[in-house]
């Protein structure tokens, strides 16, 4: 049994609510949202897919449609806090939250840890280096790797890496990457195209988020995938899935007992056996396969950071990994 | 003639006069509002950074400029080589199941990109169904699909069935005497083909390339997935980035010079064949026999169908059947795919209304305006489907807030988007239709509307139901508008594909894309049926 705050705790859900899902993991955030709605007589919630610039949009012009925003990286959290639509969260929110997962306006509700999918016929765990910044020197790795540099969470590691070392050592790194061997880095169009084409053997490793993997091998049983992690780099950044209450919202009560509701261990424990997410709150476990949360040793750094993304484009460009 | 007489005459000729101008009127209308997102970039590129102009000239925007090219300019000779022969048998030869084959000729423009795209990666590329499938054989290794070769290819399978629709209506309109003349001439049937047939559904042919064209121009997902680097990447990427809207926005304006330039390419095309009127389409045009080639001409229409079909259906089938899938989100439900028809319907008959007025003034001016207007009724489409949906939330949200994700405006989205598929019919159509007719039907004492009605329409009917079968099948796969303009908690069969692929749910796209295909079958034979009522 999850421990944790139960929705039984909670005060009742009612009334009527508009979501924005941000991403949704395949209607996975979707359906949570549908079983409260069964679990509250008094509650209908309407969801849809927008993307923070949907929320900008509205937002500019007055028209915000949205109670709860919910996204699926901080950098679009930030967004939409810094455009200053965004209400102050209760404390009784924030306060389920380890402080790195959450600011004053918005709170994480899913984790997505960066990581190293590798195939397990071609390298054991031993073979990836866990240091970012020695893949660049690693030849076993040479001429077999792939990334995703169109995805937006790759674009929020780089931009952490940035952050966290610098523009030279960045970029030394991305050429680095390049380099190596013959082959270069084979580029693909999302992290799941990378985690499966590792699962194929068409590459030997890649850069991804780490419940790619997972849907692969739930998918896939036999499929000889597993997960690699760095320490303290921002290949091993913590990015979260999060959600905000609009300041233009009617039902503003509502709203942060809604976002409460997905910080219980029910909805917690929901999003991480089925999207795979790491729980942001203690006393519920992420799936077997993975470590635990207290187990990784992500890079310190402030998430809303990486709204930053202009300057990580033009360094890609710069570099040749993006054109 | 009599004072009385000469009077009259005068006053008809001014009604004509002021007909012509409402038409004019009308379609310059249709014609500014689909061009609307025009206005959300310039908004836009007027806050942009400095940088973002730097980006437009870099040497890596014009490398994947001329990819982009190279791409547009493949994939429409190989969808000519694939849509006109398809259309030549079903229309014009006594292959058997024609209308079966015309069925599954259009269905290709029902599946997603990202999702033929997807299963073509997976049957063809280095580890696919394909090289494991022939690994025991000992074939090592198969020529890569990834690359310029796997997107063309890919483009070329899901939006050939633009040209073939296009070109199909054009047939359809030809007149049978023409043929006749031209056989008694000692033509052979293929002779009277070439010199008779084609020079008069050229402008078809050339409405359909241009559709393709804008299309493969326009998609970030299939370059994507083929790992090759068009334009639209840079797009894609920048929109990603939703702080920066500016460079989202003079992007799209560059992606716009291209569109221009395709626009005059194809008016020049189509505008030279303007000369081909046709008598008017009374009788089908003579068929070609094929004789002893009658039923393996069907290998034809087969090989397509299993490659745009077949395959991505049996890749998600695959998926399906493969142990361990663990998936707890929603199944998609009966009320997703009456959705998805709703809006499909109304989004065709909304589109034919639209294209009429744009078609008709196209069609019977040759002036500089009348140009003008008909390719400025292309802007929507060319438009990328991200930027314009977002375009629509900005004018949505700030000019006309009551309509902001209702029905009527999604449906107006669709319009904006797709509008071109039915002129580019209609207004082929339209070329060939005489215009003595309609002036012969006039002097027979026919108001002009009712000549226009019992004249004109029928003759046009297979353009009008090939402008409302393309419309149709691209809205039933739309997603971008969709999901920014739907009624909130509103769901259609494609948001519900999208959203599970997206997420590599790929075994539960399965049921949901053999639906699409069915539902989307059963839509297209309706239409066929309708359309042989009408002519």
């Amino acid at each position: 049994m999850p421990g944790g705050p139960s929705i039984t705790d909670l005060p009742d859900l009612k009334g009527e609510l508009t979501l924005y899902i941000g991403g949704g993991e395949g209607g996975l955030y979707q359906q949570l949202a549908d079983l409260l709605q069964q679990h509250y007589p008094d509650f209908t919630v309407q969801t849809r897919y927008s993307a923070a610039n949907q929320v900008l949009t509205e937002g500019q012009n007055g028209q915000v449609r949205a109670d709860v925003f919910w996204a699926n990286d901080a950098g679009s959290l930030g967004v939409i806090e810094d455009a200053g639509l965004a209400a102050t969260l209760n404390s009784n929110v924030t306060d389920l939250v380890r402080s790195r997962y959450h600011t004053d306006t918005w709170t994480g509700v899913a984790g997505r840890a960066r990581t190293i999918p590798y195939n397990t016929q071609e390298f054991s765990e031993s073979d990836i280096p866990n240091s970012i910044d020695a893949f660049t020197d690693t030849a076993n790795l040479d001429a077999t790797m792939g990334w995703a540099p169109t995805y937006p969470a790759f674009q929020s590691f780089v931009t952490a890496m940035r952050v966290l070392e610098g523009e030279a050592a960045t970029r030394s790194w991305l050429n680095g990457m390049q380099e190596r061997g013959n082959g270069g880095m084979s580029q693909y169009k999302n992290e799941w195209y990378v985690s499966n084409a590792v699962a194929d053997g068409e590459i030997g490793a890649g850069i991804a988020n780490h419940y790619y993997a997972i849907r692969v091998i739930s998918s896939r049983p036999d499929a000889p995938l597993d997960l690699a992690f760095t320490k303290n780099d921002a290949g091993a950044l913590v990015d979260v899935a999060g959600a905000e209450v609009m300041k233009d919202t009617s039902s503003p009560e509502l709203a942060q007992n809604f976002v409460r509701h997905l910080l219980s261990a029910e909805a917690q424990e929901f999003l991480a056996t089925w999207s795979f997410a790491y729980p942001m709150i203690d006393g519920v476990a992420p799936v077997e396969q993975l470590p635990a949360l207290s187990a990784l040793s992500p890079p310190d750094i402030d998430l809303t950071a990486l709204a930053d993304v202009q300057p990580t484009l033009d360094l890609l460009r710069e570099t040749g990994v993006l054109s | 003639m009599t004072v009385r007489n000469r009077l009259h005459g005068l006053v008809e000729f001014g009604d004509e006069q002021r007909r012509h101008r409402l038409v004019v009127v009308i379609a310059t209308c249709i014609a500014l509002l689909v061009a609307s997102p025009v206005v959300w970039m310039v908004v836009r590129a007027v806050g942009a950074p400095s940088d973002a102009f730097a980006l437009l000239v870099s040497p890596g925007t014009l490398q994947v400029l001329v990819n982009s090219v190279v791409v547009v300019a493949a994939v429409s000779l190989f969808s000519v080589c694939i849509g006109v022969p398809l259309a030549v048998l079903t229309v014009q030869t006594d292959l058997p199941f024609a209308w079966f084959w015309t069925v599954t000729a259009a269905l290709p423009l029902v599946i997603p990109e990202y999702i033929g795209a997807f299963a073509f990666s997976s049957a063809f590329g280095p580890h696919g169904a394909f090289a494991d499938a022939l690994a025991p054989l000992g074939v090592s290794s198969i020529p890569t699909i990834y690359g310029l070769q796997g997107t063309v290819l890919v483009f070329t399978l899901f939006t050939y069935p633009y040209v073939f629709l296009t070109t199909r209506a054009g047939l359809l309109s030809v007149d049978g005497t023409l043929v006749e003349a031209a056989r008694t001439l000692d033509r052979s049937s293929i002779g009277a083909l070439r010199e008779v047939v084609l020079p008069q559904v050229l402008p078809a042919v050339s409405a359909g390339v241009l559709l393709t064209a804008l299309d493969a121009l326009a998609d970030f997902g299939t370059p994507a997935i083929m790992h090759y680097d068009t334009f639209m990447r840079q797009i894609y990427v920048q929109y990603n980035n939703y702080a920066q809207p500016g460079y989202t926005a003079l992007l799209s304006m560059e992606l716009l010079v291209v569109v221009a330039v395709v626009l005059v390419l194809e008016s020049r095309v189509s505008g030279d064949a303007n000369a081909g009127f046709s008598g008017g389409g009374s009788g089908r045009p003579g068929r070609l026999h094929l004789g002893r080639w009658r039923w393996p001409a069907m290998l034809f229409p087969a090989a397509i169908a299993v490659l745009a079909i077949g395959v991505p259906l049996a890749i998600l089938v695959q998926w399906y059947y493969r142990t361990g899938t663990t998936y707890a989100g929603f199944a998609f439900q009966l009320s997703d795919v009456l959705h998805s028809v709703e809006v499909s319907a109304l989004a065709a008959v909304a589109a034919l209304i639209a294209a009429l007025p744009v078609a008709y003034y196209a069609a019977r001016s040759n002036s500089l305006p009348s140009m003008i207007v008909d390719r400025v009724s292309y802007v929507g489409y060319a438009v990328p489907g991200l930027v314009l949906g977002i375009s629509l939330v900005y004018f949505g949200t700030a000019f006309v807030p009551a309509l902001y994700q209702t029905l009527p405006m999604l449906i107006f989205a669709y319009v904006v988007r797709f509008l071109p598929q039915a002129v580019g019919s209609v207004r082929s159509s339209f070329l060939q239709v005489d215009e003595t007719l309609t002036e012969a039907a006039r002097t027979l004492d026919h108001p002009p509307l009712s000549a226009f009605r019992r004249v004109t329409l029928p003759l046009v009917a297979p353009g009008l139901a090939a402008g409302a079968a393309l419309v149709f099948l691209t809205t039933m796969k739309e997603l971008q508008a969709t999901l920014v303009l739907q009624p909130t908690g509103f769901r259609t069969l494609v948001t519900y594909i999208w959203k599970v692929q997206e997420a590599g749910y790929y075994s539960e796209a399965a049921i949901p894309a053999l639906v699409l295909v069915g539902v989307s079958a059963l839509s297209m034979l309706v239409l066929l049926a309708r359309e042989r009522y009408d002519v």
